[in-house]
């Protein structure tokens, strides 16, 4: 198991009149090799969670486990940098965090500061812009010439470019228009799927968790109150009232034909298979 | 009546691409009009220059008649409210009551009148209970609603959203959106709403669609979404509904409904269910 948590709380502002505990007692179990989404109300304790997977922050009480590495609240830690080249964290708008004067040296910071050579890192930061379709016409010119796709897709390269074995995306997509947005999905699906890396999307659009991540953890008030597979979830009319969820429109359709009498699979999960299976029970 | 009135705008920002060019439309009193196009269309440059947040260089805008101008911009900004994407961004004063009462301090409207119109608006965005509230206890769709009652409470005429619930979770934009869709209902407000929020635009009066800075399509929202194909082309996304139109049209299933539930209703008219 790549990533437990263990009865993790985190307390912002511990001891002090403002304390806030925004996590709760977490125990969690992150499969490796899969698309996990954290989804759940702003403030319920989404982005505190995944970034104790890089040690952003320390656990007030309880541990963590990442990859080979321990975290236990109240001891130092030794092995932040190795830990940090492990788990990549891609923070919500990313692109305001772009700093260099070109492109190319934006995303060669990161390997440099984990020590490989300038030529060396160069050649990655090349290799993780291709990834993410940065055409090399635009390696020299500054971040800021940018689209705003353009801008975040650079810095996941920055990312990505370290070879981190997981991969933690917050909020990817926020902001971004639909293009935008697919050309982010594609990348984190064909990180998954070619790289077999470990993503975890923090994730407020339902649709996009529904149709790309494998399971779907839910966090309310700090706690866990759902982890499984996404469709389990999603097919549970009841979980997703009381987590006060909206249903994905696909899902609305494909509820309401069964609901009617038609006959689906277990399969018929997009448009063009609903539309297939039920070609062949209407009349044309 | 057409309220705002923009003939052949072109905006650049710096000689070489035109963020706007040669665009006209009217806006027309009372309508909510959204405007769609992919990040870097010219969305929210077209909104600035209306707000006159941006100096019109080429063409020209009127508002209820009057030249968009340096001389002209006081007076049209004081009928002119922008809710801006980033909730936190907007937060001036230090309570709820505070930020709504900043616009009016502004005004000079006297301090003993001031209360009763803070309180009128926070009612009406539903924030009453949280007054003496400090921003950072709020959620996203809540400072939001702040920044709105702030704008009201200045009684404009016209609102500019710019993707005022793109940052918004699916709450706080449910929430935003229905209080957009009540503004929108009434015949007093003008609302431009710049959004990527495909099924808002259904709610609209009218949209106006950009491709790279130049005026793609205008028209009302049932006539822009039947000609899916155009759109993908400029990467725009088309309503769930009507993805659910064309996908049955490719299996010869005609299917005419507006809503998801009138299509069920269709398939089981025709459907001899086997």
């Amino acid at each position: 198991m790549p990533i437990r948590f263990k009865a993790l709380s985190y307390i912002y502002n511990k001891d002090m009149p403002y304390a806030h505990k925004a996590l709760d007692s977490v125990d969690l179990d992150i499969r490796e090799g899969i698309i996990t989404a954290i989804i759940g109300e702003t403030g319920s304790g989404k982005s505190t969670l995944v970034e104790h997977l890089n040690a952003l922050l320390l656990p007030s009480e309880g541990s963590l486990e990442v990859l080979d590495y321990n975290i236990v609240a109240g001891q130092k830690q030794k092995f932040l940098k190795p830990l940090r080249k492990d788990v990549g964290l891609v923070f919500q708008f990313s692109e305001y965090q772009l700093f260099e004067e070109t492109v190319i040296k934006d995303v060669a910071f990161g390997p440099m500061n984990f020590g490989l050579s300038q030529q060396d890192a160069l050649k990655q930061a090349a290799a993780a812009l291709k990834l993410v379709k940065i055409d090399e016409s635009l390696f020299n010119v500054s971040p800021l010439e940018l689209s705003g796709g353009q801008k975040r897709r650079v810095a996941i390269a920055g990312i990505i470019a370290c070879d981190p074995r997981i991969i933690v995306l917050d909020e990817p997509t926020a902001g971004l228009d639909p293009k935008g947005a697919r050309e982010i999905i594609d990348l984190f699906v064909s990180l998954n799927r070619q790289l077999s890396k470990t993503i975890i999307i923090v994730s407020h659009d339902n649709e996009m968790v529904y149709n790309y991540c494998d399971e779907t953890v839910v966090l309310s008030h700090g706690k866990v109150v759902y982890h499984g597979p996404t469709m389990e979830l999603f097919d549970d009319k009841k979980k997703l009232k009381e987590f006060d969820m909206l249903e994905p429109q696909i899902v609305s359709f494909r509820n309401e034909l069964i609901e009617k009498g038609f006959k689906l699979s277990k399969d018929a999960r997009t448009l063009k298979v609903i539309a297939r299976e039920i070609a062949g029970q209407v009349k044309r | 009546m057409s309220l705002i009135e923009l003939k052949n705008v072109s905006y650049s920002y710096n000689d070489s691409t035109k963020a706007v060019d040669d665009v006209s439309f009217s806006v027309r009193k009372g309508d909510y009009v959204t405007i769609i196009g992919h990040n870097g269309s010219g969305k929210s440059t077209l909104a600035k220059l209306i707000a006159g947040l941006l100096p019109v260089k080429e063409g020209s805008i009127t508002v209820d008649s009057l030249e968009v101008n340096e001389e002209n911009i006081p007076q049209i900004r004081k009928r002119l409210g922008i809710v801006f994407q980033n909730p936190d961004n907007q937060f001036i004063g230090s309570t709820v009551r505070d930020d709504i009462a900043f616009g009016l301090e502004n005004k000079q409207v006297p301090s003993d009148e001031m209360e009763a119109i803070v309180e009128e608006y926070a009612k009406k965005v539903g924030l009453t209970e949280y007054l003496n509230y400090e921003p950072q206890n709020l959620s996203g769709g809540q400072k939001q609603r702040v920044a709105i009652a702030g704008i009201l409470a200045m009684s404009p005429d016209i609102i500019i959203f710019d993707e005022a619930t793109s940052m918004l979770d699916p709450k706080g934009k449910k929430e935003i959106k229905q209080l957009m869709y009540d503004l929108a209902g009434g015949d007093d407000i003008t609302i431009i709403s710049i959004t990527h929020d495909i099924e808002e635009v259904l709610q609209s009066d009218d949209c106006v669609v950009l491709s790279k800075g130049k005026l793609f399509m205008h028209d009302v929202p049932e006539k822009v979404f039947a000609n899916a194909e155009k759109l993908r082309q400029i990467d725009l996304d088309v309503p769930f509904i009507e993805n659910v139109r064309e996908t049955f049209g490719k299996y010869k299933i005609k299917l005419k409904a507006n809503d998801l539930k009138g299509m069920v209703e269709e398939l089981c008219r025709s459907g001899s269910k086997r």
